[in-house]
């Protein structure tokens, strides 16, 4: 058949008119349209048994219970445990986003030795026996006191394993970060003596004068803290918030007393000074007062009259008069310490001006008022054997009463003041003041050992990387240690195989001491740590495992002396550093975490625009003192430390001349193979712009803010 | 009164703003029960997905005077003028890929069957719903704490919360398993109900009398005598709803002890507010 | 070259140079086409679009140009259904206009939504309350309308045309062109309507909302009668730019007068019902739902009263104005004047429907939301305006479009 022009055009057309026709078409729209229902790179998540199991949340001091949903084998999603003494059901945005931390892109994926630069996977048995080398080499050489530890917390096993592996091998060098924990216990230990602890009825309490601390934003056990500032309204009890900005617990108090920054310490005192001079005091409980209570009645007269603490705190002396009237005069008043989360950096003389304001109305040990507890001794570790080494080692002084003190003569001195350092479930190397000097100090020590399960600012710093289970792979036992009202011992239980190549902590110090022998390994007699566990708590181990918890006590303790002598010496007032005109202080955001973890995707997810915009920090400043700086404009921050480029916030709820910064931002969770850009290099970490200020007495870093300028950028 | 729990269910929330800390676990808790996605930046909140969003509200007064509060808001779950299930979303939908369940009040998104053109985004005004703009991505490996009860929406579809309408599912299945009629209470609540630490939030059937939310909201069965559009106005002087002047009838109320708060929640000509705000509801249907 | 498809005795630039001018257009085609394929494949990420731009560049583009469309069912209801014979003219060049701007609606449509495969759920699943439905199967049944009436113009191109079937084909239709022209009629109509309805149904934004007559709110008239009125505008406006860059004149004046007058009065009509519905809309509508006229033009760094005054008074009683008056329609700089200035008005009234709506905050704790599109949406959106030339210039050589051309150009 010869084929032309024509008889082709009439095929074309005729098949394709044939094809129109024909089911084909439809055929394909119907196809594609459930293709891209069904798209390959949109995950479709397996079903299977719905199950719950219950744990105990331990990302921060709050120590909540959680039940944690699961289909099969794989937790889904983490929710508050009703009926858990701590927190009843709710949960924060932290514990729920839990799930997130155990497939974190920034996870220590197998132990880490640094090479260089870069870090190498190492296996466990090579890592522990490098640990191990090590240590012996410190100890041959007759100096164990230099092996130093720096944990979150003083409480719990974990800790006390570190604990006791340092003892057993000669170390009285175990450090504790600043913490809510560790200021409750300096306070007890000043005013109340040692091994004591402060706990605030918050719940009970129907006045509560707040010096700063962020009620409902993370401060103490923060669901726990969210339940009594809720149940207010229902008990009618009030709360009176002290602070130079407009917080969120500020703005849900029911007044808001705006105070210049560093200056609640004098404000408390001025307040005491009221409650004396008007006789409003509870004079059963002063009779309890020791180390010069005449002498302090006489300072506060002197320093601390209505006009001069007017003039120091910019509170108008006809205010500062009624609230002490109306917190003298309540029926359960409680005063409560502690900036923002209340880890952050402290006086002793703001801690016990503002307790001695609860020792004046005779609170202490009373329903609603703060108690006096017995520091939460629940584990009976069996006795150390100790090596005349560890006896000698172990009976020096420590090298800084605490990190502060230890970093700084880590730095001062020429030759290695420390040889080995362990770092657990913190980050100093991110959340102290000047994280430059910590890095510099951590680079002088030979040799640093991180169990971090995240490859956070401190593991980098590290030369072995023995990588730790998150708190939903492992057990642990989790005391509540936060200012709470009762206390409550928890365990948290595994919901998942572990991830990752990782351990317990527990495991990874036993593996140790045991690679170490002698009396050291003697000392760790336990198989694994979920037996040195069950054996430590035998006390109360059954009803731990069975019910997941345990209510130590419920309650105030007993009535107890109170020693106001470092008040009664007339401490000065920690003044900002710096000369330049504002200050600048730390921001409190629930919404992110600022010491230990970093904040999850999530909880970034949920940070204001007003907080973070892209990649750049946002300050909060009164619009007066912007003086021509324009709102979501940029500048330059400007304090002794250092500087930052930052936009600007126009915040009507900020003290003029005072200029607000959130915590918890500037993360660097990235090297070359690993990163987290969900959560990391985003805004500035206020600590580099704030240097370390020690109040004499008592040690510590008590730098609340830093003077500052700002300049168009 | 027994005729009355026959009825339909009208799920609904009620929140109290003066027990809001601003805290953020509901926004989590939802994206975590609800599968949504995140990405490197979520600080362009303009397209960033977030079912439940809380707004931060300020008095506009200068220090020391300032004052804020936050304000959660999930899909209000309108139920359109006069009630009858027309939401401002529901009506523009060209593909019915949004749909009035009138046995539930809840206002559903399919997926599926969503083809993008975003026409109930522009029609609401609350900013309930979220474009998928990009392809949902996890992190290696975090695909698997995905919940398999609600699916992961695909790019190019539009979102919004869904009453955790999955676990109304589930509750059904329980009662029918357990040869009930009907659901209890606590058996059906949302994830941002369950996860408020302050307990601010309280959900359940508006239209039965024996649940907190009707109790607290006491809504007015009758058409509001200023604006035939209005049903269900809470007969709570401090209960008020938002932009409830248009008409819209959402299912989210809430409860503020503080004036300047309640007048935010609409939009009020010079004077008017002081006219409008002892209005609540009809009294005789108390 | 193509000397053969050329209309007998018109006069066309050389091949050479045709060539070179499409090229240079196609280029900018190609860019569009890019930046659509961005779109597909990567996601409406591409665009500056958010959750509060939905409807952004895009759907104005597509509601302008289905507006400035308009002049296509205007003008063919005028000469096949109310029998204006001189409009024959100038109806072949409005049909090729409504045509490009009509397909061109329809690509937006297809790259504008999120899920382009599954489009067609738009008449599988309609949603018989929904605007945008009225709109989608209007516009397609219009589309197709507007192919069939191209089709006659294109079989008259002098090879085709030797074919007798073709041949034919094209004078029957023509014959039955009055059916089609009332269809179109009929269809644009309610799709104008429609597209005006999709702002005016929206109860929940105060600044669109109307109310109006059983499911239809007045936008849905104003939208009709308005494309009604500067769809002609933007005709002659084309027609005027078409003849300078030709060089020759393609239609007589008397053609030109006409349908601008009709134009004039259209325009006259509308915007005294926009007058009053603005007025009516800020006086009573707004107001119920506690919104003052001021909210909407305030407290924002771009949309203030200049884009009310400039839409309905400079782009609409001007032009207006210009067009009804002999002397004024008849001068030709003003005449250009009013055209330029009717579809500038007729664009931005879209603009005002489309983006201003989605700017305005609604509950009182928002803000304004402003927005500058992304050059993956301009370039989509010039594609058409890149495909229109070239298919006009195509047209204009090969296709018998002006019958006066001859004549005027001996």
């Amino acid at each position: 058949m010869k084929v032309d022009r024509r008889s082709f055009l009439g095929l074309g057309l005729g098949a394709v008119a044939g094809i129109a026709v024909s089911p084909v078409g439809l055929k394909l729209t119907d196809d594609s349209s459930i293709w891209t229902q069904n798209w390959p790179w949109t995950p479709v998540p397996v079903d299977g048994e719905v199950t719950y199991e219950s744990s105990v949340c331990s990302l921060c001091p709050g120590s909540c219970g959680i039940s944690v949903r699961k289909i099969d084998d794989r937790p889904v999603k983490i929710e508050g445990l009703a009926d858990y003494p701590v927190n009843d059901g709710g949960v924060c945005l932290h514990g729920i986003a839990g799930l997130q931390y155990l497939y974190d892109p920034a996870r220590i994926k197998s132990p880490l030795k640094k090479n260089g630069d870069k870090f190498e996977e190492i296996s466990w048995d090579d890592a522990i026996a490098i640990v191990a080398d090590k240590l012996a080499d410190i100890r041959k050489k007759g100096s164990p006191e230099k092996l130093a530890c720096i944990a979150d917390k003083e409480q719990g096993s974990v800790s006390g394993l570190f604990k006791r592996l340092l003892k057993t091998f000669g170390s009285p060098n175990f450090y504790t970060m600043p913490s809510l924990e560790s200021y409750l216990e300096v306070t007890a230990a000043a005013m109340h003596g040692e091994g004591k602890t402060i706990a605030f009825d918050l719940e009970n309490s129907d006045f509560i004068l707040s010096f700063g601390a962020g009620i409902i934003e993370g401060w103490g056990s923060p669901v726990n803290c969210f339940k009594a500032n809720a149940s207010r309204k229902e008990r009618h009890a009030k709360l009176y918030q002290i602070e130079p900005r407009l917080s969120n617990t500020a703005a849900n108090a029911d007044k808001w007393i705006p105070i210049k920054p560093g200056t609640q310490a004098d404000l408390a005192l001025g307040l005491c000074a009221v409650i004396l001079k008007n006789n409003l005091f509870d004079s059963n409980a002063t009779a309890n007062f020791k180390g010069g209570f005449h002498k302090l009645a006489a300072i506060l007269q002197k320093n601390y009259a209505l006009s001069k603490t007017a003039e120091i705190t910019g509170v108008k002396a006809v205010d500062i008069e009624k609230l002490a009237i109306l917190f003298a005069k309540a029926k359960m008043p409680v005063a409560v310490f502690g900036h923002g989360r209340g880890d952050g950096a402290q006086s002793l003389k703001e801690l016990a001006a503002v307790h001695t304001l609860n020792c004046l109305v005779g609170n202490i040990n009373k329903k609603g008022g703060t108690f006096v507890l017995p520091k939460n001794e629940y584990l009976e570790f069996p006795d150390e054997s100790m090596d005349s080494i560890a006896d000698a080692g172990f009976a020096k002084s420590k090298t800084g009463r605490y990190v502060n003190q230890l970093i700084e003569k880590v730095n001062a001195s020429s030759q290695p003041a420390i040889e080995a350092l362990f770092v657990y479930n913190t980050n100093p190397c991110y959340s102290l003041h000047d994280p430059k000097s910590v890095k510099q100090a951590f680079g002088k020590i030979p040799f640093v050992v991180s169990f971090s399960s995240f490859l956070d600012e401190t593991a980098k710093e590290a030369d072995i990387i023995l990588p730790s289970h998150t708190f939903l792979e492992r057990l642990e036992d989790v005391p509540s240690c936060a200012g709470l009202a009762k206390s409550v011992v928890g365990l948290t239980k595994p919901v998942i195989e572990p991830v990752f190549n990782t351990k317990n902590p527990g495991d990874a110090v036993i593996l140790i001491a045991k690679a170490l022998e002698g009396s050291i390994a003697q000392s760790f007699e336990w198989e694994i740590y979920d037996e040195c566990l069950e054996n430590i708590t035998s006390g109360i181990w059954d009803s731990l495992s069975e019910d997941g918890h345990v209510v130590i006590s419920d309650g105030p303790g007993e009535s107890t002396a109170v020693n106001v002598s470092f008040l009664a010496d007339n401490p000065v007032t920690i003044q900002a550093q710096g000369d330049y005109e504002l200050t600048l202080i730390p921001i409190d955001n629930m919404r992110l975490i600022n010491a230990g973890t970093t904040a999850s995707p999530f909880a970034i997810k949920t940070v204001s625009d007003r907080v973070l915009k892209g990649s750049d920090i946002v300050i909060e400043m009164n619009p007066l003192t912007a003086k021509g700086l324009k709102d979501k404009g940029f500048a330059i921050l400007t304090t002794p430390m250092g500087n930052a480029r930052v936009m600007i916030n126009l915040n009507e709820g900020m003290m003029p001349g005072v200029i607000g910064m959130v915590e918890g931002l500037g993360h660097t969770l990235n090297t070359k193979n690993m990163s987290n850009k969900y959560v990391s290099n985003k805004g500035v970490n206020i600590n580099d712009l704030i240097g370390p200020v020690i109040e004499s007495g008592s040690g510590l870093d008590a730098a609340f803010g830093i003077k500052a300028k700002i300049s168009k950028a | 009164m027994k005729q009355e729990n026959n009825k339909a269910h009208k799920f609904g929330m009620v929140i109290d703003l003066d027990k809001c800390t601003g805290c953020g676990s509901c926004m989590v808790s939802c994206m975590s029960e609800n599968n949504v996605p995140f990405k490197e930046d979520e600080s362009n909140k303009k397209d960033s997905i977030t079912w439940m969003r809380v707004y931060k509200l300020t008095n506009g007064k200068s220090f020391p005077d300032t004052e804020i509060v936050y304000l959660p808001r999930p899909c209000q779950h309108c139920g359109g003028k006069g009630d009858h299930g027309h939401s401002p979303c529901i009506s523009v939908c060209p593909a019915t890929a949004t749909d009035y369940g009138y046995d539930t009040g809840i206002v559903s998104q399919i997926y599926t069957r969503c083809f993008g053109c975003r026409y109930c985004m522009g029609a609401c005004p609350y900013h309930a719903r979220y474009f998928n703009w990009w392809d949902p991505k996890w992190p290696e490996g975090m695909e698997k704490y995905l919940s398999p009860n609600v699916s992961p929406r695909m790019r190019g579809v539009v979102e919004k919360c869904s009453f955790c309408y999955h676990r109304y599912q589930a509750a059904r299945d329980t009662a029918y398993y357990e040869g009930r009629d009907d659901i209890e209470e606590h058996e059906y609540q949302t994830a941002c109900t369950t996860a408020c630490p302050a307990g601010a939030i309280v959900f359940g059937d508006l239209n039965n009398p024996f649940h907190k939310v009707h109790q607290i909201v006491k809504p007015d069965p009758h058409p509001d005598t200023r604006n035939k559009h209005v049903i269900g106005k809470s007969r709570n002087p401090k209960v008020f709803r938002l932009l409830e002047r248009l008409g819209t009838n959402p299912k989210i109320y809430y409860l503020s002890e503080r004036e300047w708060v309640r007048k935010q929640g609409d939009n009020y000509l010079d004077g008017e507010w002081d006219e409008i705000k002892n209005h609540h509801g009809s009294s005789s249907h108390g | 070259m193509d000397s053969a498809l050329i209309p007998k005795g018109a006069k066309r630039c050389s091949f050479p140079k045709f060539t070179i001018g499409i090229a240079i257009v196609s280029a900018v085609l190609l860019w569009g086409v890019y930046a659509m394929f961005l779109c597909w494949f990567k996601g409406l990420n591409q665009t500056n679009m958010n959750d509060y731009y939905g409807f952004a560049l895009w759907i104005w583009a597509d509601l302008a140009v289905i507006a400035v469309g308009g002049g296509a069912f205007f003008t063919g209801l005028l000469r096949y259904i109310l029998k204006v014979d001189e409009l024959k003219n100038i109806i072949n060049f409005a049909v090729i206009i409504g045509f490009i701007c009509y397909s061109s609606a329809l690509l937006i449509l297809a790259i504008d939504i999120g899920q382009p495969l599954r489009g067609w759920f738009i008449f599988w699943h309609a949603n018989v309350h929904s605007m945008l439905t009225e709109v989608a199967f209007c516009l397609s049944a219009y589309f197709a309308v507007l192919t069939i009436e191209f089709i006659p113009n294109i079989l008259e191109n002098r090879q085709v045309n030797k074919v007798p079937f073709f041949h034919h084909l094209a004078h029957n239709m023509h014959g039955v062109m009055a059916v089609f022209a009332a269809t179109g009629a009929f269809l644009s109509f309610f799709h104008q309507g429609s597209l005006g309805g999709v702002a005016g149904v929206l109860f929940g934004r105060p600044f669109a909302v109307r109310e109006g007559l059983l499911i239809w709110p007045w936008t849905f008239f104003l939208f009709t009668w308005s494309a009604a009125a500067f769809g002609p505008c933007f005709t002659l406006l084309i027609t005027k730019i078409t003849e300078v860059i030709t060089g020759k004149k393609l239609v007589k004046d008397n053609v030109v007068y006409l349908l601008a007058k009709i134009s004039g009065w259209m325009i006259i009509t509308y915007i005294t019902a926009k007058i009053i519905d603005t007025i009516y809309w800020a006086m009573v509508t707004a107001p119920s739902l506690g919104f003052t006229l001021s909210h909407f033009y305030t407290d924002n760094s771009f949309y203030g009263y200049w884009i009310l005054v400039t839409e309905i008074i400079i782009c609409g009683v001007v032009p207006g104005l210009i067009l009804i008056m002999k002397s004024t329609r008849e001068n030709p700089t003003l005449r250009i004047i009013a055209f330029v200035l009717g579809t500038i008005g007729i664009c931005l009234n879209r603009w005002v429907m489309v983006l201003q709506i989605m700017a305005v905050p609604v509950m009182s704790f928002d803000t304004w939301a402003l927005y500058i599109p992304s050059w993956q949406e301009v370039a989509t959106t010039i594609l058409p305006v890149a495909y229109g030339i070239i298919l006009i210039a195509i047209a204009y050589r090969y296709l018998p479009v002006f019958p006066q051309e001859k004549e005027l150009n001996r």
